[in-house]
Order: C-alpha cells, then sequence, then structure tokens
C-alpha cells in the first residue's frame, strides 16, 4: 500500500512541530541534522511513529544522515520501502 | 561468564597515600569522597565536525557517540583510571567499556548499555551499536529487554532482597558477570548525554553513584548555550557545551581527575582528533560497503 506523499510529508511535519517551539518552524525542506532540531529522542520517536502508523521497519544501517537529513527525505524513504515487496529492504 | 576486573588488586603500597587515606576512613568520619569538576567544551567545533561526518557518513552520529569515543581514547591514555573499588581494594578493569545512559522508549525509562572495547571502535561503529540497541529496546526484542520484563515482575518484598544482597556481594567481592542485567557493570565510566535540543543552560550537576558502586566516575555533557568571550579581534559569540566529571577520592585525586577532564575536553574540541591513530575505515563501513554491493 503506497501512502500518499504530502498527506505522508503533513504528518510527519506535525509530528515534528509538535516537540516544541524550537521546531514549530520545521517544513518538510528544513535540514533537521544542520538545524540541531534531531536529537536521539526525536529520532527514536519519528522511527517508532512511521513504524506503527505505516509498518515500515527501520535497520540500524538505515539510521542514515541520508534517510533522516529532512522531512522529505524521510518520506522518499518510506514511500521507498513501501513500494518494495514484502521481505525485501533497502 | 566474563571477568571485567583483573585477578589481583593494585597493590596497597602503590596507592597513593592520600587516597588510601579516604579508602580507609571509618564510616564514623562521614567523609565524602566524591570529586566533581565541571568544564566545558567549544561546541561549534564539535558541531562542525558532526555536520561534516554526518554530511557524507553512512550511520547518523550526535554528540554521545563522539563523547563515548573521545572518553574511551581518555581512558586509554590515562589507564590509572580504569579502575573500580572492592571492598577498600582497587581493581583494574581488562579492557576499556564504557557504560551509557539511554531513554528507553518502549519502558518510558532510563536503561544502560555497553559499549565494549570503546577505543577500538571507531565514532561510526559506536553510533550503530547505539542505533541497534536503541532500536531493540523500542521494539521490546532484546534479550536484556525480556530479562527487565521478568526482574520487573519480581515482588517488592524479594526485589529489596536481591538488590541488597547482590550489592553486598558486588561491593565485597571481586564478582564476574553473568548475564545480560548484569553486563553493564563491566565499565568504570558512566557516562549521561543531556545535551538535547531545549534543555535549560546546565551551571552544575552532581549525579549519583550506584548503589552497588560499580560506577567509580560519571561523566555528562550538558546542552549546547552560547556566551561571549573575548578575542585578540574583539568580542565574539561562541557555542559551549558544558562538561561534568564526578570522581572517587579513594581512586584518584583532583590532579588525575584535572588531566583526564582535560583530555577528554581536547578531543571533543578538536575532533579531528577522535580517530585517534586507529582508522575510521571501521567494520561498519565494511558492511555496509558489502550491502552496496549486493545490490
Amino acid at each position: 500500500m503506497a501512502a500518499d506523499r504530502k498527506k505522508l510529508e503533513a504528518d510527519l511535519t506535525e509530528f515534528v512541530r509538535s516537540r516544541g517551539a524550537r521546531h514549530a518552524a520545521a517544513t518538510p525542506s528544513t535540514d533537521l541534522l544542520e538545524s540541531g532540531l534531531l536529537d536521539s529522542l526525536l529520532l527514536m520517536d519519528l522511527i517508532f511513529h512511521i513504524e506503527e502508523r505505516y509498518g515500515v521497519r527501520f535497520d540500524s544501517d538505515q539510521v542514515n544522515p541520508s534517510n533522516f537529513r529532512t522531512i522529505e527525505d524521510i518520506v522518499s524513504f518510506v514511500q521507498n520501502q513501501l513500494s518494495m515487496p514484502q521481505g525485501q529492504s533497502d | 561468564m566474563k571477568w571485567p576486573l583483573v585477578e589481583r588488586p593494585i597493590p596497597n603500597a602503590q596507592v597513593p597515600l592520600y587516597n588510601r587515606f579516604y579508602l580507609h576512613a571509618s564510616p564514623a568520619s562521614q567523609v565524602d569522597p566524591v570529586l566533581v569538576w565541571g568544564t566545558e567544551i567549544d561546541a561549534d567545533a564539535l558541531q562542525a565536525y558532526l555536520h561534516e561526518r554526518n554530511r557524507g557518513g553512512r550511520i547518523l552520529i550526535t554528540p554521545a557517540h563522539a563523547l563515548i569515543r573521545a572518553t574511551a581514547l581518555a581512558l586509554e591514555q590515562f589507564p590509572e583510571m580504569n579502575v573500580r573499588l572492592v571492598g577498600r581494594r582497587i581493581y583494574p578493569f581488562r579492557d576499556v567499556n564504557i557504560r551509557m545512559a539511554f531513554f528507553h522508549r518502549r519502558n518510558s525509562e532510563m536503561d544502560l548499555i555497553l559499549i565494549e572495547h570503546a577505543n577500538l571502535k571507531s565514532v561510526e561503529r559506536i553510533g550503530l551499536e547505539i542505533w541497534q540497541r536503541m532500536l531493540q529496546a523500542g521494539r521490546g526484542e532484546g534479550g536484556r529487554d525480556r530479562d527487565l520484563a521478568r526482574f520487573r515482575r519480581i515482588p517488592a518484598f524479594w526485589f529489596r532482597q536481591i538488590i541488597r544482597l547482590y550489592g553486598f556481594l558486588d561491593r565485597h567481592l571481586r564478582l564476574p558477570t553473568l548475564g545480560r542485567l548484569d553486563g553493564t557493570r563491566s565499565g568504570c565510566m558512566m557516562l549521561n548525554d543531556l545535551s538535547s535540543p531545549g534543555a535549560p543552560p546546565m551551571r552544575i550537576y552532581k549525579p549519583t553513584r550506584f548503589p552497588d558502586r560499580s560506577d567509580s566516575f560519571n561523566l555528562t555533557l550538558g546542552p549546547m548555550e552560547s556566551k561571549v568571550v573575548a578575542r585578540s579581534d574583539g568580542f565574539v559569540a561562541i557555542n559551549v557545551m558544558p562538561l561534568f566529571l564526578r570522581a572517587d577520592h579513594r581512586l584518584v585525586d583532583a590532579q588525575q581527575v584535572g588531566r583526564f577532564l582535560g583530555a577528554v575536553r581536547e578531543l571533543l574540541s578538536h575532533p579531528e582528533k577522535l580517530a585517534g591513530g586507529y582508522s575510521e575505515q571501521s567494520d561498519i563501513d565494511r558492511i555496509v560497503d558489502e550491502k552496496h554491493k549486493k545490490q
């Protein structure tokens, strides 16, 4: 089941923004790493939010900068995983 | 079963007299052997390093991973700090292992992770191990998570008896580690990364020590904050992060604490030194390379 990109983006942006005042201005293209918004707590919450809501499971070697730099990157990764046949992972 | 401590304690004659003064003090004297030293690191240099590594890296790395690596290299440099107290005897650890607190998402509580041989691992490899454990903990899938769940079910009365008995034995005997629960005792240094964005500035931090006395030292990294400093070309704003070390005066003195903390500070303020003579092209790089080749 392919999730709608816009809906996914809006959901994850809202999730990041709800973290507090510093995160309120986050947009799908905000660099989460350079801006210092992404710490390990938010990262884990994001991963398990995605896992529980969209059924996408992360391996430890997928916790890499190219998958988590921006919300757009996270969405691309999730969509990529959803489009793969079950049992395969990137 | 593993034996984290070497067989023989440091001979009494080799323990500095001042440490022995604290070591053999009567409990009635109510002596406080806790030393705390706070300093700060150049956070701009650390951030620049992390941004650089995260631009092309294959594992996301954070200040916590750099802190583990820096502490392990400093312990390698100052092996007299890689010790713990058993009774009134000081035993060195066999390896440079670092334990770190992390938030166990599934249980909504703190848990510990032990990074074994942290002095021989790259920052990326340390990062990979930590993400692996955090994902496992979040899913409740690890062996340690099952053990923790069993431990939690023990009735309060028996929980207290077990903790008291184990604590007594561990304080007085050189015990081996038997499983996943007590395995985290295998390192002298406990690290706290409290540098989450949004945390208030940290002026002082005095962590507790474990009742079983297994952690000899505690090193805590606080949140980043701006500070104005005078430079030759005028006043400039820089970012700094506080670093607090809690030590035990029975094991070390303030001069040793200062040198050790200075070494950690130097490594974190000049993070290019974190490679420490070892190749950063680590196992993780090879694993990821192989995976990419297969695709």
